[in-house]
């Protein structure tokens, strides 16, 4: 019964890491994008401004 | 929190739940019908995960057909989504079955047995579509090489499927879905459901997580070559 649950325990750790390696993955690509979103509508203000 | 994270989270409890019911709740087989009863427990996660994994190789199949035929980018995230869920549970059906079988049958595999084989394959196959498509540049024909593969592999889920139906040479045979009662009893079968429905759940907000992130990786990498291009 030991190495069943150590098997079944294994595969249940494999998969939360899996899960939140695809989370974490998600996240820090939501934050990269919003960046850059920021960093585009930054320059594009700044640029209104030097026109005006 | 996301769709697709909702699921997963609720998959995953479901996945635990099924865990602690199958180690302490499930009843026990008849010693006289196994060589290792304590180990048949491990049916609960193995066959939940090769149903998942059946619903994973049906998403890569679909998405690798929807690509080729329609050029759809929905599609090609589905492949991608079924290719790495039908991986992961492809490699626990496995592993679940080595362990199973080393305890049953004193070794891990048996290369005369169909089933262990074509299924071996799938992950294999999987195993190959994955790797070989994180290793290439992304365009239309990495695209068309890992889509028919996605697409022609997929021959081997039905041959999987009835293998124990028509070669009965050492996995088990079907204990469901055979036109009698079968050889589980109620509690069995509803710890080995809540395996089903928690993997199902499980694999498909996986997928859906996994769509959602390679469509933030393809607008990442547009923004990115806009910029490059603008600068």
């Amino acid at each position: 019964m030991t190495y069943l649950a150590v098997a079944y325990l294994g595969m249940l750790v494999a998969i939360a890491l899996w899960t939140w390696t695809v989370v974490q993955r998600s996240r820090r690509l939501d934050e990269r994008l919003e960046a850059l979103e920021r960093a585009d509508r930054g320059g594009t203000e700044a640029t209104k401004k030097t026109d005006g | 929190m996301k769709w697709g994270e909702a699921l997963l989270v609720l998959g995953f409890m479901g996945i635990g739940s099924t865990l602690l019911l199958a180690l302490l709740w499930a009843p026990s087989v008849s010693i006289n019908a196994f060589e290792s009863p304590a180990a048949q427990r491990i049916f609960y996660w193995h066959v939940p995960a090769a149903w998942a994994a059946f619903i994973a190789f049906g998403a890569l199949f679909v998405g690798s057909a929807g690509w080729l035929f329609q050029r759809s980018e929905w599609m090609w995230r589905l492949h991608v989504a079924g290719s790495e869920a039908g991986l992961a549970c492809g490699l626990m059906a496995v592993w679940s079955g080595c362990v199973w079988g080393q305890a049953e049958w004193g070794t891990p595999w048996d290369w005369t047995d169909v089933r262990l084989n074509s299924f071996g394959l799938l992950t294999l196959l999987a195993i190959y579509v994955v790797l070989g498509r994180n290793s290439q540049p992304d365009g239309v024909e990495t695209r068309d090489t890992f889509a028919a593969f996605g697409l022609y592999g997929f021959v081997l889920v039905p041959l999987t499927y009835v293998a124990t139906r028509i070669w009965t040479i050492r996995h088990p045979g079907p204990v469901i879905g055979t036109g009698d009662e079968g050889s589980i009893n109620g509690e069995m079968g509803l710890v080995l459901l809540l395996g089903a429905i928690s993997f199902t759940v499980f694999i498909v907000g996986h997928m859906i997580a996994s769509m959602r992130l390679t469509a933030l990786e393809q607008r990442l990498e547009s923004m990115l070559s806009m910029r490059d291009g603008g600068a």
